[in-house]
């Protein structure tokens, strides 16, 4: 019995391993010519569901919330424009946002929605989301039926930013406990149905007060990598999420998209607790000496673009922080340091060897290889790296003294502040250790700014004094790459943020049938 | 020639400790080189330069699956031992003592074998912060009860026979009984069981490190091994499954056979056929 049972399980392990559909299902023809299924990661699924005070649209992957309208969107450039708001304005103490919204939108219930309805929605995640920060906003009032005035408790020139994200729902139907999996908004889609862990159901908002969207039902499944390559080759959905190791496999009747990203992987050097990542020499060696362009052929099979910041290719990116590889500039730079090569070709100073071990996020291969081809990379400089996969519980103390491999990349500049800026009731920034008064001050000054176009400035020279002291190494922005049915044109994607999920759809209204 | 039943069993027997011994230092041959990642040879199908291929790092999966095979025997061994000791301490303790220690222990085996066991391999295992130890003493301290129900029952039935209470009415102490008169009669019966409990270590083992609860993901165990490589089947990339899986299967059945025919060895029934 044990032996058959084996055997079965070999069996069907080979059929698995090795079949291969040679045509599509026709079942899986999409039905409607305006109807499009997606297929996302299993974790793209909204676990608390469609409510902006739990984070929808505003997590670490942010993407706009489609069943709900927002006050500004971020242009493909980037840059900000309108989506609700007809016009924004800012006091000179920076501490007063009015911006007034448009007439006659409904919600999909039949309700206008006014500035009250606005109001509300800021004041509700002011007070509940345990998502996002929203410490900068003391109250949101509504002056008048389009006006609604954001006091603020400190200057924040990239509050548009946070606008952009943040879904307005109606005051008198929402309930916490119920808003999540029944969402009433003003978006372009409405849900039309959830089944929990498997699919979401959108269509096409009937009222919506922009343009007509014109893919009328968009169905988005939830599958793993494996499950989602093979629903691609069954024919079974129209766009696939997928990753560098699928992408030198073939799928009949479909042709693989690679969308530019700042989905960006990086190491932190931390500026102490560690005896070879204490200099600053050293910091500018391992960025100097990484031929990214070989982590990206190696690891992301060509799929993905060398990264030089948290921010590349954004307003707010500084051209300062790109290095053109030079191996042996780095180690003439390692040399100047002192650390000189030892009998083993690792470099020594003062008796100290110089010995990283780079941690990983334990299960995601990505990681792992950047991080095993990192640790090629800085053998042949003369330093011996270790590599070790680590779970989330313990890496965030780990990283404070050895450098571990973050992916970042949001549409805000909010995140140089987060990453370089001294934490509050703290000595350094808080993932990593490092402090600087002058990149503070001038990101301070950049937050307080009265004018969005002159801030992005002040970030770029916060980024210039960084670039000094290099305590984040960036490796490489990862694409996202994704299956799409012949037939079906993508509109044009702005650069994708952290996370392969809900950012491909941020305008599935203008995805086509050809 | 033909070899009767005990020296067929006995060859085999060698044959099997002497492949698993061989795999062990092979593995730890091969655990440094196991570890070398060579993105200029990734994704390679199987071919005399790689016999089982090579993964998406360019790690060779043939100098892996013996590295992670080494590991697991080394661990099976391991945790085997500490959880036949445990049995050996609490069987025996349980037999010779009686009373409340008796119900104690007999509870101690009952609680254990009602909890189901993967679950608390787990549990034991992330109290222990996973890695290396958190396995060995997941696997250890569930392996234990049922070893040690069978020491109760042998060492229960041993002390009623008559030349154990001739021994003791001889005034031969306690500690001489256990270790002179006792140990001899127990020890077949537990050197089976004991044996017998390696491929269970080994697969649980991997098992736990399979789910993402054992080693670290850089130590080549074969859990490990079959666990990155459930990503790569859809791709087609089947020998990362195949040979570490098949390996493990022949580890384990080595570790059967050699317990099986020590068993045929060492009972009395049929030792001498």
């Amino acid at each position: 019995m044990k032996r058959s049972a084996l055997l079965v399980s070999f069996l069907t392990l080979f059929l698995l391993a090795g079949c291969r559909s040679s045509q599509p299902s026709p079942s899986g023809q999409p039905e409607q010519k305006m109807a499009v299924t997606v297929v996302m990661p299993p974790t793209s699924e909204p676990e608390a569901g469609f409510d902006p005070a739990f984070g929808w649209g505003a997590e670490e992957h942010v993407h706009e919330p489609l069943v709900q309208s927002t006050l500004t969107v971020t242009n493909p450039d980037l840059t900000i424009g309108y989506d609700l708001a007809t016009d924004m304005q800012v006091s000179e103490d920076s501490l007063t946002w009015t911006v007034t919204i448009r007439d006659g939108v409904k919600f999909t219930d039949g309700t206008d929605l006014t500035a009250a309805d606005v109001a509300f929605t800021y004041n509700t995640v002011k007070d509940t989301s345990s998502v996002n920060d929203f410490t900068m906003l003391e109250w949101a009032e509504a002056a008048d039926e389009t006006t609604v005035i954001f006091h603020m408790t400190r200057p924040f020139s990239i509050w548009p930013y946070t606008m952009a994200i943040t879904g307005i729902v109606p005051q008198h139907a929402y309930d916490p406990a119920s808003y999540g999996s029944s969402p009433v908004g003003s978006g372009r889609y409405m849900l039309k149905r959830w089944d929990r862990g498997e699919q979401i159901i959108l269509e096409a908002n009937p009222d919506y007060y922009g343009e007509k969207p014109k893919m009328e039902r968009v169905n988005i499944l939830f599958m793993e990598e494996d499950a989602a390559f093979l629903a691609a080759r069954a024919g079974r959905a129209d766009l696939v999420y997928t990753s560098a190791a699928y992408s030198d496999q073939n799928v009949d009747g479909f042709s693989l998209l690679s969308v530019q990203t700042v989905d960006n992987r990086g190491i932190n050097l931390p500026d102490w607790n560690n005896p070879l990542t204490c200099e600053a020499l050293v910091h500018h060696a391992i960025n100097l000496g990484l031929d990214r362009q070989r982590m990206i052929d190696n690891v992301l099979n060509g799929y993905g673009t060398p990264a030089y910041s948290v921010c590349d290719g954004l307003p707010w990116y500084s051209e300062v922080n790109k290095v053109e590889y030079d191996r042996s500039g780095a180690k003439a730079l390692l040399d100047r340091a002192g650390w000189l090569p030892g009998p083993d070709g690792i470099r020594e100073k003062d008796g100290v060897r110089a010995a990283l071990t780079i941690h990983y996020a334990a299960g995601d291969s990505v990681r792992q290889g950047l991080a095993a081809e990192l640790a090629n990379q800085l053998r042949e400089l003369g330093i011996q790296a270790d590599i070790k996969g680590v779970g989330w519980d313990t890496a965030y103390d780990d990283a404070l003294s050895n450098p571990l491999v973050w992916g970042w990349g949001a549409h805000t500049p909010m995140e140089l502040y987060n990453i370089y800026h001294i934490a509050p009731d703290n000595d350094s920034a808080l993932y990593s250790p490092y402090a600087n008064q002058i990149v503070d001050e001038l990101m301070d000054e950049a937050l307080a700014c009265s004018d969005l176009e002159e801030s992005y400035v002040l970030w770029q020279q916060a980024q210039e004094e960084i670039a000094r002291d290099v305590p984040w190494v960036w490796l490489v922005n990862v694409d996202h790459l994704y299956w799409v049915r012949d037939g079906l044109a993508v509109a044009e994607q702005k650069i994708h943020p952290h996370g392969h999920g809900w950012s491909i759809v941020n305008n599935v209204d203008q995805w086509s049938w050809e | 020639m033909r070899m009767n039943r005990r020296t067929g069993a006995l060859a085999l027997m060698i044959f099997a400790c002497a492949v698993l011994l061989a795999v062990t230092l092979a593995g730890e041959l091969a655990s440094e080189p196991a570890g070398v990642t060579d993105f200029t040879r990734k994704n390679l199908p199987p071919s005399l330069a790689h016999l089982f291929g090579t993964d998406w790092m360019g790690r060779d999966m043939l100098e892996r699956t013996l590295a992670g095979l080494s590991l697991s025997i080394r661990i099976g061994v391991l945790t085997a031992a500490l959880s036949g000791a445990v049995a050996l301490v609490l069987g025996t303790a349980s037999a010779v003592f009686g009373g409340w220690v008796d119900a104690l222990i007999s509870w101690l085996i009952d609680l254990v074998l009602g909890i189901p066991h993967i679950l608390l391999m787990l549990l034991i295992s992330i109290a222990c912060g996973r890695g290396t130890l958190g396995v060995t003493a997941g696997v250890a301290l569930t392996h234990w009860p049922s070893l040690a129900r069978l020491v109760r029952e042998e060492v229960l039935q041993l002390k009623e026979a008559t030349f154990l209470r001739a021994a003791r009415r001889l005034g031969v102490s306690g500690g001489d009984v256990f270790v002179h008169h006792l140990l001899p009669h127990l020890l077949p019966q537990f050197l089976t069981g004991l044996i017998l409990q390696f491929p269970h270590a080994i697969l649980h083992e991997a098992g736990v490190t399979f789910l993402g609860f054992g080693l670290s993901p850089e130590q080549p165990a074969i859990g490990i091994i079959l666990e990155e490589s459930m990503g790569y089947l859809a791709a087609g990339r089947w020998w990362l499954a195949l040979f570490p899986g098949l390996a493990l299967v022949g580890v384990v059945a080595l570790f059967a056979l050699a317990g099986e025919r020590l068993r045929l060895l060492l009972t009395p029934a049929t030792a001498q056929e």
